[in-house]
């Protein structure tokens, strides 16, 4: 007799369960009229939270300094993080909750391609906005994805050719086996053929590989005299340790690093990686009236050890993108916004210095920026280019074209 | 009142499944916060249905398998793949282009078509499953060997499946694709969404009716005896490998089927999704809900799901990680019949405690 | 012939690596049967522990002094995940004796809860711990280079095993120690409080996680996810070997270790990973007790 009450017990307790579902979904409806309400989605937990966390902090920065400056059409920003756990499914899950049930204006969010890849249909099929921080691999350009970081031709192209221009003629490409490296160093193969070079080595690392013996083994052996590197976080740190302990420096072997920015320099330490070059549009040391701004303030808020990198300047300069569409368009309806964007002249005098959003592939008009590690861990710059037109598909350089690097549409 | 005591579980399944049945009216009537609520509610019903499958073999035959993902995977690549080439019209994808394949590989040709796609969602995982269960369980490799092995094949799956990227897209997983009914997403495609969510209920129940008609036969019961005591169960003369072969199979078959279901909800699959903590995730849903009965997984794979959902966002997301790992602690060392077992036992024991009967009445009463 | 003798340093420092991060685990696992998920964030919490050891010997010795840290590091690392074994072992494991896949269970939500804790105190971003400057570079032999950080974590290898050996085999906690595994209540017949027993044996299996984590601090990153790179490796190595016994672990490390570096030579570390861990897969299938097997009469072991 007991166990049958409490059986159904059980059973009012699953229903309470499911039916906390739409409780907690629904009744959010408090739009009042003087905020808008934004979303982020970042990986807070999980391997990326290494990198993401300063992206978010970024774009956090810039949300509350618009707040006290008025904010965007008279409305104050609120923000809704979301946790994409360093886990595609997940950011789709998540992106999904934000546009749909939480009606965000639009998402400034993910890191890895493969979260973008998986929030694209979302925000495509939802008619969303994404504001993407983060250089990446290119042959992408979707309407409903503003792309902050750098194409291809705005960091790893520009690279290259000034490699060559240096003179460098073998190179190794190394990289963590993922979608960035794969299609950086297909591009790169293709540039460097058409310049008459040699790629002497291509390797791929496995994502969380500690152990890189084998692979300097197989550098000592392909004698090359530049290292491309596109290794992820924890692959750069563990690949550049136990390079300075087989005594290799930037004398023995130079290295073009694309994902290395000033967080990761520290991590790694600037007596390992002194002399090392990185390509990105924007380090701690640019020289801009904006930038000082902006580093001062980032780091008063998030404490004196903290740094500014690439991707979290690219995170901050979309907020303020995004306020500048939204001003423009006068609205905060993803159709109006993507309307004034495609318009082609929303810019923001960016710490990089001046960006244009590009209206008809959404990518951002930038500089580039060869830097080298100094001493005090900071990065210099040792070769700039004025604002370079965004390529996403190589569609203007020839030798790209007929590598056929283009996607298939 | 003797119907409810028998029919316990079921009831409780039928009341889930009520209230999943009535989520789209919930949603016309603007209940809902949005149709991203149901959707989501589809692939929690995907993860009941792994949950179902790992708990024949975990909770009901012990055998703890740390590598469930993998199957969930292979269903879900399966399915998406044909979804992909429903998209691409048969041609090749854009991913195996860039990694320098002129025309379509021979293993992906079957998934143009819809029935050969249904049949290899089932037969992918159930092959994959024979030979590593047929070799294991023939070798006598049990209890945390197999665990432990179990999760080592999954990473070597997962390597597998990053280094060819030509045949998988690496980890950026097949993305981008519909479902079976196309577009589900947006005010337009609603009545498309509700065939594809009422779709997956009956699927739940379908498998879930299964799950119960093997557990309540004898070959439940002998899979239970395998759980209690292997070497008595051979020694009985049963085959236990097979036993133990047919029922992992079984439940690869049903994760496969849950991954295909998934994918339909996602839009994307991953190798994320055949990595060791998310198959460990699976097994925390079964512990929470209640290992050795159904419901429990049913009822644990809503709920931590539910939860995490709602719970990981903005500054909750630090707290939720300390919360599911002390709950999911908590849970193995004092409640190992997880939800359930609390409801049946302890909740029982609790309430005749504080009444302060006598316990031999109490044992009678439950007798 | 350099390049022969380069891979066989590569090799022998892999599988010190891996040994040194399942020696743990081979007492644990092992002699107790206890599945600790989350030796690989004991590895971690030593490899943290190293990196405050350094700052503050960078606050408060003047720059000369800096490079003892790490002696200072090693037994602090020791002593912290000593300490926090003995508690887990105290309030969890206690009450998992007998249930190996419980303990995985419950030993995984550990490490989702040591993990955020990680992150919590140290924040999301990865540290950074300088190696000491004897150990920086690498001595140059006939071609082959020979880092001081991999040729001290061998030694420290050869030092721990030569440390649990005589733990185990000539101490008299060592007999205590056996006696409990191979017959509890024996054991606790002849008057020997296997309590404590369990908890010492548990605290320095944790204990040589942390002096793991000290060493792998040289050659990687350090963050909330470093254990997680080791793990599945060192469990395959003591599952290898055979559980129950040291000598066995040594061997499966070795094997493990040496097959990964001579597989990446020939093909993508992806794959090289995938391959060694399908070998040792099918090998379990002729050998499931591991190389090494303690005979025993009992059908359920």
């Amino acid at each position: 007799m007991k166990k049958s009450k409490f059986r159904r017990a059980l059973a009012v307790l699953s229903a309470a369960a499911l039916t906390a579902t739409f409780t907690a979904g629904c009744g959010k409806e408090d739009d009042s009229a003087d905020t808008v309400k934004v979303g982020l989605l970042h990986s807070l937990t999980g391997s990326m939270a290494i990198s993401e966390k300063s992206v978010r902090d970024a774009e956090v920065l810039a949300i509350e300094e618009i707040n006290a400056a008025g904010g965007v059409n008279g409305k104050q920003i609120v923000y809704v993080e979301e946790d994409g756990a360093s886990e595609p499914s997940t950011f789709a899950t998540k992106a999904e909750k934000l546009v749909d049930s939480e009606g965000v204006a639009t998402i400034f969010g993910c890191w890895t391609s493969s979260s973008r890849k998986a929030v694209k249909p979302i925000v495509e099929e939802y008619d969303a906005l994404l504001w993407y921080p983060v250089q990446y691999e290119g042959m992408e350009s979707s309407s409903n994805i503003v792309y902050t970081g750098a194409a291809p031709n705005q960091q790893i192209v520009p690279a290259i050719d000034y490699l060559i221009e240096q003179g460098y003629t073998k190179f190794f490409l190394l990289g963590s086996d993922y979608v960035f490296p794969r299609t950086a160093n297909m591009i790169i193969n293709a540039q460097v053929a058409n310049a008459g070079l040699e790629v002497v080595g291509e390797e791929y690392a496995d994502m969380d590989q500690t152990d890189f013996a084998a692979i300097i083994a197989k550098i000592e052996a392909a004698q090359p005299d530049v290292i491309i590197n596109t290794l992820n976080g924890t692959g750069n740190v563990s690949f550049f340790k136990q390079m300075s302990e087989k005594n290799y420096t930037s004398k023995e072997y130079m290295t073009m690093s694309f994902s290395i920015a000033e967080e990761e320099v520290a991590t790694i330490g600037s007596d390992i990686l002194q002399g090392h070059m990185v390509s990105w549009n924007y380090y701690q040391t640019t020289d801009t009236a904006k930038n000082s701004e902006f580093v001062s303030a980032y780091k008063e808020k998030y404490g004196e050890d903290r740094v500014t990198s690439d991707p979290a300047e690219a995170a901050y300069d979309a907020v303020y993108l995004w306020k500048a569409a939204c001003e423009k368009a006068g609205s905060f309806e993803v159709d109006d916004v993507i309307a004034a964007i495609e318009a082609g002249d929303i810019s923001y005098d960016a710490p990089e210095g001046m960006v244009t959003i590009k209206g008809d592939n959404h990518h951002l008009v930038k500089p580039v920026r060869i830097g080298q590690v100094g001493a005090d861990g900071l990065i210099n710059e040792i070769f700039s280019t004025d604002p370079v037109d965004p390529d996403p598909y190589l569609s203007t350089y020839d030798w790209a074209v007929k590598a056929g690097i283009q996607p298939l549409e | 009142m003797k119907l409810l005591k028998k029919q316990g579980d079921n009831i409780c399944f039928a009341v889930i499944v009520i209230i999943l049945a009535l989520m789209p009216v919930f949603l016309k009537a603007g209940l809902l916060s949005g149709s991203s609520t149901v959707l989501f509610l589809g692939k929690c019903i995907s993860f009941a249905i792994v949950a179902i499958g790992l708990d024949l073999i975990w909770g009901y035959t012990g055998i703890l398998s740390l590598g469930h993902g993998l199957y969930f995977a292979l269903g879900g690549y399966a399915m998406a793949m044909y979804l992909k080439l429903q998209e691409t019209g048969g041609k090749i994808t854009d991913f195996m282009h860039v990694g320098g394949l002129e025309e379509l590989p021979l293993i992906w040709k079957p998934f143009n078509s819809f029935p050969l796609t249904l049949i290899l969602i089932v037969l992918v995982p159930a092959l994959a499953a024979y030979i590593i269960g047929y070799f294991i369980f023939k070798n006598r490799v049990k209890g945390v060997y197999f665990s432990i092995i179990s999760q080592a094949l999954t990473w070597a799956a997962y390597s597998i499946f990053i280094a060819l990227s030509p045949y998988t897209n690496g980890n950026v997983g097949i993305t981008e694709i519909k479902t079976i009914f196309g577009s589900i997403k947006g005010e337009a495609h609603q009545a498309e969404m509700f065939k594809l969510f009422y779709l997956a209920l009956i699927i739940l129940v379908l498998i879930y009716a299964l799950a119960k008609f093997l557990v309540s036969r004898k070959f439940g019961k002998l899979l239970i005896a395998i759980r209690d005591g292997e070497n008595r169960t051979y020694f009985s003369g049963y085959k236990v490998s097979a036993y133990k072969t047919f029922i992992y199979v079984l439940s690869a078959v049903i994760a496969g089927i849950a991954g295909a279901v998934f994918v339909n909800f996602n839009g994307s699959i991953t190798p994320s999704q055949m990595t060791i903590s998310y198959s460990i995730t699976m097994v925390i849903w079964v512990a929470v809900g209640g290992r050795g009965t159904i419901i429990g997984a049913v009822i644990g794979a809503f709920l931590i799901n539910l939860c995490e959902y709602n719970l990981s966002s903005g500054s909750m997301v630090e707290i939720w990680q300390y919360i599911i790992g002390a709950v999911f602690c908590v849970v193995i060392i004092f409640f190992k019949g997880g939800i359930v077992g609390i409801v049946k036992e302890q909740l029982p024991a609790l309430i005749r405690k504080i009444k302060g009967k006598p316990a031999e009445t109490a044992a009678k009463e439950v007798s | 012939m350099a390049q022969f003798v380069n891979t066989l340093f590569n090799g022998l420092s892999l599988s010190s690596i891996i040994l040194l991060t399942s020696l743990g685990l081979a007492i644990t696992f092992g002699l107790m049967r206890v599945i600790n998920m989350a030796h690989g964030e004991f590895v971690m919490i030593g490899a943290y522990t190293t990196y405050v050891v350094q700052e503050i010997f960078k606050s408060v010795f003047p720059e000369s002094m800096r490079d003892i840290y790490y002696f200072a590091a090693i037994p602090a690392a020791f002593a912290v995940t000593f300490l926090l074994g003995s508690l887990l072992e105290r309030f969890v494991i206690q009450r998992l004796y007998g249930r190996e896949i419980d303990s995985l269970l419950a030993t995984w939500g550990i490490s989702l809860i040591l993990q955020q804790a990680a992150r919590s105190i140290f924040g999301t971003q990865g540290v950074n711990v300088t190696a000491p400057s004897f150990l920086n570079g690498g001595a140059t032999v006939g071609g082959c280079t020979f880092s001081y950080n991999r040729l001290f974590i061998i030694f420290m290898v050869a030092l721990c095993l030569l440390l649990v050996w005589f733990i185990m085999y000539k101490s008299n906690f060592g007999k205590q120690m056996r006696a409990v595994m191979q017959n509890r209540t024996m054991a606790q017949c002849m008057g020997i409080n296997s309590r404590r027993v369990d908890n010492i044996t548990f605290a320095i299996g944790s204990g040589l996680a942390g002096i793991a984590g000290c060493s792998v601090a040289l050659l990687g990153s350090i963050d909330s996810t470093v254990g997680q790179s080791y793990i599945v490796n060192s469990f395959m190595a003591v599952v290898l070997g055979g559980v129950g016994k040291l000598s066995g672990t040594v061997i499966g490390s070795a094997i493990i270790g040496s097959a990964s570096i001579f597989t990446e030579n020939y093909t993508s570390s992806t794959i090289a990973k995938a391959i060694v861990l399908l070998i040792v897969i099918v090998f379990l299938q002729k050998r499931p007790q591991g190389l090494f097997v303690i005979k025993s009469r009992n059908l359920d072991e």
